[in-house]
């Protein structure tokens, strides 16, 4: 049973739009049922999605507005200022919603932890880089043709494979062929035979990323090599959620259309040989376009997709992605983000440094694998005096894990403030110590091997300890 | 600058439960910690046959029974235990110790690393597709075995799914006047899907969010049968 309860009241109505990158403002109300020890009442501004894809969420900023003792009976208000997360904007699809909260939260010792939420909305008002879309452009047949690159080699392995070990039996070197087979037929279907009759086709876009309510621009240009009819040209532009849900065996991708529309620019006729087309096309996306979104595990992404429709012959198409983005002023990176780390070179030079500022570091960039394989790169090597909490011992490192010390072990640790994942590879010498140590606090030195991908941690070999070290 | 939003139909307009006090498709994609809070399993049961070591409790089903809920739910409810999940696609990763040790998708476990395992005599829980009483035997392990699926009945389906629901109420229940009511699965409703889906929880789940996606922002009674 729970020795208080929580509630928030935002200062403005439930269907006021809020800004990203602005702030909002509230009460917290507690009504306490019992005296209790409160080691924080933490008000947060966060924002998740959720309908079928994995949880992907964010905070925004966290203020702590009592700690303390409370006694049975009271009533008390805690009025709150939180900046608001600049994106995603609120969203509401079919498989992919995004929405902002204040979340509360009692920090209760060995009890329940009271908690309460409030959804509010936001518009984004503000370009920001983490709703850019991967800028690829890819024929249809294009990327065919790579996987078929790949699937040849693929093949080839098999045939060698089979043959050396197989002892050269034939049902290897059918089984390759049909494979070898299928895959060109793919490549000739959808490159070859559509360029056979139109030509080298160019078609491009302006610009890739627009605002709602901006116009798209393009040119499709191609001389046909011989007389061909054609059903039309169109250019097709559409709006797609991609969500993907579970893990391993489980992992499923929902896609739902949330918007396309269809542009004729050709109508059915017959194209002269050698006689060079030229068309531009233009697009106005919708004022109250939704914007391009790529979180993990969920996304919107905006395509445009030119296809010329031949009869009774493969077709030739061309998907461009687009980026539907906020037509605000760009931002300041630096002010939006103060916990970006400067250059390597100069935040983590050779002297002075401390594994606490290393463990900030790679704190703050956690998300973002870019940076975070910088800050890697940049403190591999390096030796720290380091301060570890140890959770746990492994029983089997994995078998991508560093083979550190042959006859040591690995335990998994964290930083003490922020708790920063550590996982420490552990030379025999030292198998004792960690044993008496359980699940207390280790010092000791250590150098950086690297970042463990999977489990998201930081690699440390430990040292073994010099006798002056007085342990 | 605040203003009221006018776009793309209701995208951002709004909360589209709010009409039923929802705020969320209560049937939508859940954290770990919220799946274990919200599963209906009896944990203690559980855990009694995983007090001694070489002690072991396989959790045998098809996919979408439920072990995976019933693993989270025992992680949380022993804090010694660890919990490893095994994927289907990559190389088997680091497996902490912990007392039980929970592997789920146990039958992908190598043979090198089942038997490192196993030699360690520790209490397990396995969630498995594949019987392994044989190898946890050779390791002189007391096995229990639980079957999934038949536990499904229309009753847990209708317990768990209105879990679910309660637990995307938009407001929180107040002493007076009295919670703000939400939809309600009934147990008619649950034994058709029952029916339908038989044991699989994941199938229904994804009924229901298709079904309940298609009254957003309508009124009146919330559907979850045709």
């Amino acid at each position: 049973m729970a020795k208080c309860d929580l509630s928030i009241e935002l200062d403005d109505e439930a269907d006021v739009l809020h800004d990203g990158g602005s702030t909002i403002s509230g009460t917290v109300r507690v009504k306490v049922d019992a005296d209790v020890k409160c080691n924080g009442l933490i008000v947060e501004s966060v924002w998740r999605t959720h309908g079928r894809g994995n949880i992907a969420k964010g905070s925004a900023d966290k203020l702590t507005l009592f700690t303390g003792h409370w006694t049975a009976g009271q009533h008390i208000e805690y009025p709150f200022e939180l900046k608001i997360a600049a994106w995603p904007p609120t969203y509401h699809g079919h498989y992919l919603n995004i929405d902002h909260y204040v979340a509360a939260r009692v920090d209760i010792p060995w009890s329940f932890d009271p908690k309460a939420s409030v959804p509010f909305l936001v518009r984004a008002v503000c370009e920001n880089t983490q709703a850019v879309v991967s800028n690829t452009t890819k024929q249809i047949g294009g990327v065919a043709g790579g996987c078929i690159g790949v699937a040849f080699f693929g093949a080839f392995t098999m045939f060698v494979a089979a043959f050396v070990l197989g002892g050269g039996g034939i049902l290897p070197m059918i089984v390759l062929a049909a494979i070898g087979l299928i895959g060109a037929s793919f490549f000739v279907v959808k490159v070859v035979l559509p360029k056979w009759v139109l030509g080298q086709v160019i078609c491009e876009l302006e610009r890739k990323t627009v605002s709602p309510g901006e116009t798209i621009k393009g040119e499709l240009s191609f001389s046909p090599r011989k007389n061909v009819q054609i059903n039309g040209i169109t250019m097709k532009v559409s709006a797609n959620e991609q969500c993907v849900s579970g893990s391993g065996s489980n992992k499923k991708t929902h896609r739902h259309c949330l918007f396309e529309s269809t542009e004729t620019l050709e109508g059915a006729t017959t194209l002269t040989a050698n006689r060079p087309l030229r068309h531009n096309f233009f697009y106005k996306i919708p004022d109250d376009a939704p914007y391009s979104v790529e979180l993990s595990d969920n996304k919107l992404h905006w395509v445009a997709e030119v296809s010329i429709d031949i009869p009774r012959w493969p077709d030739w198409r061309k998907k461009i992605d687009l980026q539907v983005l906020p037509d605000g002023k760009a931002i300041d990176r630096g002010a939006r983000a103060p916990e970006l780390i400067a250059e390597p070179s100069t935040a983590v030079g050779n002297d002075g440094i401390t594994f606490e500022e290393t463990v900030r570091h790679l704190w703050a960039v956690r998300d973002d694998p870019a940076k975070r394989s910088t800050l890697i790169d940049a403190v591999t090597g390096m030796s720290f005096d380091v301060s570890a909490r140890i959770e746990r011992r492994l029983l089997y490192g994995g078998r991508d894990a560093p083979n550190v010390y042959r006859d040591g072990h690995a335990v998994w640790a964290h930083a003490d403030d922020p708790e920063l994942p550590l996982v420490l590879y552990i030379p025999q010498a030292l198998g004792d110590e960690f044993e008496q140590i359980g699940r207390k606090l280790w010092q000791g030195r250590s150098t950086v091997l690297g970042w463990d991908e999977r489990n998201e941690r930081l690699q440390l070999k430990v040292e073994v300890l010099k006798p002056s070290d007085g342990r | 600058m605040q203003s009221k939003c006018n776009q793309f139909s209701n995208l951002c307009s709004g909360l589209p439960w709010a009409w039923c006090n929802l705020f969320r498709n209560p049937f939508g994609e859940i954290t770990r910690e919220e799946r274990a809070e919200l599963a209906i399993v009896d944990v203690r049961e559980l855990a009694e046959h995983v007090k001694d070591s070489r002690s072991a409790v396989q959790l045998i089903g098809e996919c979408g029974r439920g072990k995976t809920t019933r693993m989270l739910a025992l992680e949380q409810f022993l804090p010694a235990a660890s919990y490893v999940y095994l994927d289907e696609d990559l190389s088997c990763g680091a497996i902490p110790s912990g007392n039980p040790l929970l592997i789920d998708e146990a039958q992908r476990l190598p043979r090198d690393v089942m038997r490192t395992l196993f030699s360690t005599g520790l209490p397990l829980i396995l969630a498995t597709h594949r019987d392994l009483s044989r190898s946890l035997r050779r390791f002189g392990y007391k096995v229990t075995n639980y079957p999934l699926g038949p536990s499904n009945d229309a009753s847990l389906i209708m317990q768990a799914m209105n879990r679910r629901i309660e637990a995307s109420r938009l407001e929180t229940p107040r002493v007076e006047p009295g919670p703000v009511p939400v939809p309600r699965l009934s147990i008619k409703d649950a034994e058709t899907l029952v029916h339908r889906f038989g044991s699989d929880v994941r199938a229904i789940e994804s009924y229901l969010y298709e079904q309940v996606q298609k009254q957003v922002n309508s009124d009146g009674e919330m559907r979850f049968v045709d």
